[in-house]
């Protein structure tokens, strides 16, 4: 479906479909075996006692449009902010284009366009001056009156950046992020303080941007958002990568699964539906029964089973959504993911 | 080029804070106050006008510290607090491009405003009695100048070191209180002796106390005065016995202010880099 609105993203869907030529940029030294754009090895992060990013693998390759998702607290900025080397690791490594990135934070830096998280605009500088100085900083020739109007604030170049609203800010730390022409975006919570209209802009703006062959790295706590640009998505939750997959895969992987809502006369505790077989998930709220499947054919046996022992008054079937599969491997997948791993295994 | 961009950007925003101008504005007219009422007893012109400069070198050891902290002590805390370090490290800026670029621009400010108050002084003095005692004022320009710069050392370091406002906050009102107050009344030798002497009954060691009391910047800067003042207003710094003055050693002449100096410009600083290296900064 989102191929229909973003023409670039079926090119960009693989790296390894990158080899047809449609892509803008050269190949990277190194003919056929490129750099990962990013890669963590047995990545940890530890605040006292709490492990903030757990043993975390993550490979992202050049030209990638990558989501990260995860609930808040999950270790999204944490890693984000080891990518960046404000933070140091507790054990294993960061490489960012091949370089270690605490050894080498500049040259990093050189290459990389960051909409950073819990940033601040306390200079008493204009929004221009602000843009000018990361111009000048990247020692590149962007020109900012374009850079200005690609995000809405020709108007209000002149106004001290501090006075901004939440969501001029966050468009201007975009522009700023965009100078240069990066080869790897990285943007933590980018939508943080838009309103609908501005987080589509930014949406369009991150699609021409990889378009361009640009590796975009991209946070998140809203699958809708990272569903509708990305190739590929890695899910956070407490420190740890809990899945990652294009979301393609996502979908296989929730696939067969199907959910069935029984409203019956009475509350339909106990009849046994959790015994069936391919069944996942059961869960009764007042007169409602809701039972996910492996896959929708049992949705029969379900109905079958639950008429036979209660009343039932209405049946409303659905397709499990990406959002349900988020929801599982998140915060509601704590205790009914460990469970539904277990059936499923027998 | 990476300290520029951290400098530069710095400086913009140190110029455009009122809070600093009004700062200087009030110490450039109490330094213009303290030449206009330095009193005559009489002396040659030349003299009183030497006079005047060391009346101003008082005024700059009590309040040039309470300047350069003041200007020094949010200078990384700041960044670290608001999030504006996480745009000087978006761009291709290190470390220790944030940290030498702070301190350079705090350095540039504080020189700045000790110029300011000695531009003044200076002025007013010629009017005065018509004659600029050159040695004096640039000596005493250049102690003071170094003087102050040992506090914004100082502060950028714990700036540095420091991640909340309330940190760096209580460390420049301790520094100020432990280096410049407590000498001003009760001093280093006064605890040196207590223990030293009263409690663990080593008898009296005159010059052990003095060598506590030239830790201070405050002290150093005082012995350090001495070296560019003429014969006649030199002062004795130290508390000493008659006898003690008399074998003084090399680590309480007034040369050795520049060790104590040289020590406040690089340790702390060095300590205060090595802990920001290793920093989370988030």
């Amino acid at each position: 479906m989102h191929d229909a609105r973003y023409g670039w993203s079926s090119v960009h869907r693989c790296p390894s479909r990158h080899s047809d030529g449609e892509r803008p940029r050269p190949a990277r030294p190194g003919g056929g075996l490129t750099v990962p754009t990013i890669e963590t090895r047995g990545l940890t992060k530890s605040f006292g006692d709490v492990d903030a990013v757990l043993d975390l693998d993550l490979t992202i390759e050049a030209g990638e449009v990558f989501g990260f998702l995860g609930p808040n607290g999950a270790g999204k900025s944490t890693t984000i902010n080891l990518l960046l080397d404000y933070i140091r690791p507790t054990s294993g490594s960061v490489e960012v284009f091949g370089m270690d990135a605490q050894r080498h934070p500049a040259k990093i830096r050189e290459r990389v366009g960051v909409l950073p998280e819990g940033y601040g605009f306390d200079d008493p500088l204009t929004g221009r001056e602000y843009l000018d100085w990361a111009i000048g900083t990247k020692d590149a020739d962007d020109d900012p009156a374009a850079l200005l109007d690609l995000v809405s604030l020709t108007d209000d170049a002149g106004r001290m950046a501090a006075d901004y609203s939440k969501g001029m800010q966050q468009r201007l730390a975009f522009a700023m992020a965009l100078v240069d022409d990066p080869d790897l975006l990285i943007l933590d919570e980018p939508s943080t303080g838009l309103d609908p209209n501005g987080v589509r802009t930014m949406r369009e703006n991150v699609a021409d941007v990889a378009a361009d062959g640009t590796t975009v790295f991209f946070s998140s706590h809203h699958l809708a958002e990272v569903e509708a640009v990305c190739d590929r998505v890695g899910v956070m939750n407490e420190g740890e990568l809990v899945a990652v997959d294009s979301i393609d895969g996502l979908r296989d992987t929730v696939g067969g699964h199907a959910a069935i809502e029984l409203e019956c006369a009475t509350p339909p505790t106990e009849l046994g539906v959790e015994a069936l077989d391919g069944v996942v998930d059961v869960a009764v709220e007042d007169h409602t029964l809701t039972v996910t499947c492996v896959d929708p054919g049992r949705k029969i046996d379900v109905v079958t089973h639950v008429a036979e022992r209660a009343d039932v008054v209405d049946i409303l079937s659905t397709t499990v959504s990406l959002e349900t599969l988020f929801n599982e491997l998140t915060e509601g997948g704590r205790e009914g993911g460990g469970e539904t791993t277990a059936e499923v295994a027998q | 080029m990476s300290i520029d961009s951290v400098l530069s950007k710095d400086l913009t925003s140190v110029r455009r804070s009122g809070a600093l101008w009004g700062v200087a504005v009030c110490l450039t007219m109490l330094a213009t106050m303290v030449a206009y009422v330095n009193i005559g007893r009489g002396a040659p012109p030349l003299r009183e006008a030497q006079d005047a400069y060391g009346l101003l070198a008082g005024l700059v050891g009590v309040l040039v510290p309470i300047v350069a902290i003041v200007a020094s002590y949010m200078s990384i805390t700041g960044e670290r607090a608001s999030g504006g370090i996480k745009f000087l490290l978006a761009f291709p800026n290190t470390r220790r491009d944030v940290f030498a670029g702070k301190l350079l621009s705090r350095l540039a400010v504080v020189g700045v405003i000790v110029l300011f108050m000695f531009v003044a002084a200076t002025a007013i003095t010629v009017a005065k009695y018509g004659v600029l005692p050159v040695g004096v004022a640039v000596g005493v320009f250049a102690v003071s100048l170094v003087y102050a710069w040992a506090f914004v050392a100082l502060s950028v370091a714990f700036s540095s070191a420091t991640a909340s406002r309330s940190q760096a906050i209580a460390a420049a009102v301790g520094s100020y209180f432990l280096l410049v107050i407590l000498n001003l009344t009760f001093r280093f030798s006064q605890v040196v002796r207590l223990v030293y002497d009263t409690i663990l009954g080593l008898g009296e060691n005159p010059h052990l106390y003095a060598a506590a009391d030239y830790v201070s910047p405050y002290i150093a800067y005082q012995k350090a005065a001495n070296l560019v003042y003429p014969a006649a207003m030199e002062r004795q710094v130290f508390r000493l016995p008659e006898e003690a003055r008399e074998t003084l050693p090399v680590y309480l002449t007034d040369e050795f202010s520049l060790v104590v100096f040289a020590a406040w410009l690089v340790v702390p600083l060095a300590l205060g880099y090595l802990r920001f290296q290793r920093s989370d900064l988030q």
